[in-house]
């Protein structure tokens, strides 16, 4: 049988066959390294000629060596129709759209969730009233880890770091007087396990409203690594199960609701849990590149999935090299989907994608200071050419933004779309010697990555032989260490430290009584539904769970009778089983 | 000091974040302690598992909120056992200032906030098991 060749195989045996056309001549390119050699001796001190290369050392870094100063010569086989192209064109480097934010404004999507259904919902109205132009709807730690808010295991965080929701009642409540037909809605349901939960009670709601499927617009995240691997929780269920839910809410989403995006690779915490922007990208993409596989696999066309994959990204503090890498991977999303998968539709090809400032570059002390920091993360991002983003807020070091902390984030959003003038040109960074080398090294260290994780066997092997767990605690515990010897500078952390106190700093208040509210309602559902027809439901969804049909149909029925999310996730923990993740330290 | 310190370490409650305990777990073992990670748990748990391996130190990591009502419970639960005189007890995580000083009022030995480096933490784990040691001798 012959051998299965890897992303990277495939994609070298491709391109080295396209006949390259460089922009520059090579007695141009001759000439300007004598002159450099010359300019290199004897105008550049002996110092710098020695430290030629630096690398730049930052929170969530690449460590990518960088030369003193870029000429043609750091890309001399630059061939501008292969490697850039214009904009809205093959290999879509220059962005997806020709004409960019003249055409569309990114999307200003800020987070909201906390308390329960009712406060969100007030939250949500005054981020509408404000211009937000985008919802993301965040969810409390036991919705997010699928335990119900009169869970013993629940006690003390209904409502905390996000909304709580345990049934279609709360659901109704969180998008009271919200039109779910003419907002774009993201739901911030991480895992496949809670978004194959809460989506349908989302559909069942609709349903309600009279509102047809696909009318609705917006997103779920939907992603194995953040269950698998970037989370801790008490229960996991096992990798393979997993990634079957995931696939299992794409199929059923495509099917169903066809405006909505049904995944949203998140390489934003995985980043942030502690790794650089390069693996970050690699296992997204090596995510999705199983996802296509096991589509294909159902019978499926590929441009039917891959038209509405979007990827979700974390611009942290090393500027350029977060402009490159959003150019870079957006180069080779286009690639692996032209050449490995052979998609014929354009949307295939492209790297949609949104952002959230890097939440692990602010710092405690000199809160204030991490309003600069996340604006040039944004600015970074926006240079990249990226669809929506979210801007952290200062105090989130603290806890959960003030509400004039999330305003003073959207208006920083504002700020760079209205005040700055950036968005009137495309791509203005393209071309720049250092961007594009830049952009190359990053497009080509994803890409190694993207192969080693494939001569694992792939990546959901890599995930459960623990390799992708073992990277992360290498890189944090390193990462560490370069902090508190201050080869990692953080002005005000170590560097440029103020001796005065902390200055105190209004923080955000948990609103009172949410547990005891939601656990009232859970019980006057559980009271007031059709027992019988509960019962049956949770059990056709343990059947369909077990016998590998697409499970989503059978928890919506569970959502449209009142189940909860606790009796839910028991059902996937009882035919599934679980898995106990490796744990490195 | 003489002795190994021995600590148990957990996630408090249903939080998800685990870079945090991850880290203290290594730093704290690299300082030459003997370190149990438990994982998420409840209070209850986490005294029930200090009692069986005799610890010395209990670190709980909350990002997610639940430092009060949780953190507070642990000291309650620890008060009931008797544990919170011979024990040494801190929390790490994101909470507020105002939060750190009252967990510490209400008997967490030590509140570490993000930005506490590993000389701190070790440090003054040392410290508090020393005084502790001395004081129930």
């Amino acid at each position: 049988m012959e051998e299965k060749r890897t992303t990277k195989e495939i994609l070298q045996k491709r391109l080295s066959n396209e006949k390259r056309t460089p922009l520059y001549r090579p007695d141009v390119l001759e000439r300007l390294r004598e002159e450099f050699e010359k300019w290199k001796n004897r105008i550049v001190s002996k110092e710098d000629r020695e430290n030629w290369h630096t690398i730049p050392r930052t929170i969530l870094g690449s460590d990518l060596p960088r030369e003193m100063l870029y000429t043609p010569l750091s890309h001399p086989d630059f061939d501008y129709m292969q490697d850039l192209g214009y904009s809205g064109q093959e290999p879509f480097t220059r962005g997806i759209h020709p004409n960019m934010y003249r055409g569309k404004e990114f999307t200003m999507r800020q987070l909201t969730g906390f308390g329960g259904p009712e406060e969100t919902n007030q939250r949500i109205k005054f981020m509408l009233d404000h211009g937000a132009t985008g919802l993301n709807v965040l969810f409390d730690l036991p919705t997010i880890q699928m335990y119900d808010s009169d869970d013993p295991l629940s006690k003390g965080q209904v409502g905390m770091s996000g909304v709580a929701v345990d049934s279609i009642e709360d659901m109704e409540i969180l998008f009271k007087d919200i039109p779910l037909d003419k907002v774009t809605i993201s739901l911030v349901t991480h895992y496949p396990s809670n978004t194959a939960i809460l989506f349908p009670m989302f559909l069942a709601l609709a349903e309600r409203r009279g509102i047809p499927w696909d009318k609705l617009r917006g997103s779920v995240q939907n992603d194995i690594t953040l269950e698998e691997v970037v989370r801790s929780g008490p229960e996991y269920i096992p990798p393979k199960n997993c990634f079957r839910i995931q696939c299992d809410n794409i199929e059923f989403i495509r099917q169903r609701v066809p405006l909505w995006n049904f995944v949203t690779y998140n390489g934003y915490n995985l980043r942030e849990f502690g790794t650089s922007g390069v693996t970050e990208m690699a296992v997204a993409l090596a995510n999705a590149i199983a996802t296509i596989e096991e589509m294909l696999r159902r019978g499926h066309e590929v441009d039917w999935v891959a038209e509405r994959i979007a990827f979700f990204w974390s611009p942290a503090s090393d500027f350029f090299e977060e402009v490159a890498r959003i150019r870079g991977v957006r180069r080779l999303w286009y690639k692996i989907m032209k050449y490995r998968f052979h998609a014929r539709s354009p949307r295939s090809m492209w790297m949609r994608c949104h952002v959230q400032t890097s939440g692990v570059s602010l710092m405690r002390e000199e809160p204030l200071n991490n309003i600069v920091r996340a604006a040039y993360h944004a600015l970074a991002a926006v240079l990249g050419g990226v669809q929506s983003l979210h801007v952290d807020s200062y105090d989130e070091a603290y806890s959960v933004p003030t509400e004039e902390a999330a305003l003073l984030s959207l208006r920083t959003q504002q700020i760079i779309q209205a005040e700055t003038g950036i968005t009137e040109v495309v791509d203005p960074l393209g071309g720049s010697f250092y961007v594009e080398a830049l952009t190359n090294e990053i497009e080509a260290r994803i890409l190694d990555e993207v192969d080693e994780i494939e001569k694992r066997g792939g990546y959901i092997n890599a995930i459960e032989a623990g390799w992708l767990h073992q990277k992360i605690s290498e890189f944090f515990y390193k990462e560490r260490e370069m902090i508190e010897k201050g080869v990692i500078k953080l002005v005000g952390y170590n560097l440029y430290k103020t001796p005065l106190e902390l200055p105190s700093i209004h923080v955000f208040q948990y609103p009172e009584g949410v547990e005891e509210r939601q656990k009232a309602r859970l019980a006057r559902l559980r009271e007031k539904r059709d027992h019988e027809k509960v019962d049956a439901a949770l059990r056709a969804l343990e059947e369909a769970c077990k016998r590998g049909t697409n499970i989503l149909p059978y928890s919506v029925e569970c959502a449209r009778v009142g189940c909860s999310e606790g009796e839910i996730f028991k059902v996937f923990k009882k035919a599934f089983g679980l898995w106990k993740p490796p744990v490195f330290w | 000091m003489g002795f190994k310190i021995k600590v148990l370490l957990s996630k408090l409650g249903l939080d998800v974040h685990n870079r945090g305990l991850m880290t203290v777990a290594k730093e704290l073992r690299d300082a030459g302690m003997e370190v149990i990670v438990l994982g998420n748990s409840l209070p209850r748990e986490i005294i029930h598992t200090a009692i069986q391996e005799g610890v010395d130190v209990v670190g709980v990591s909350s990002l997610g909120g639940a430092h009060l009502t949780l953190g507070g419970e642990l000291i309650e639960q620890a008060k009931k056992e008797g544990l919170i005189e011979n024990t040494v007890f801190i929390i790490g995580g994101v909470f507020p200032p105002d939060d750190a000083k009252q967990l510490e009022e209400i008997g967490f030995d030590r509140a570490f906030m993000t930005g506490a480096t590993k000389e701190e933490i070790v440090s003054s784990i040392e410290r508090r098991v020393s005084e502790k040691r001395e004081r129930s001798d």
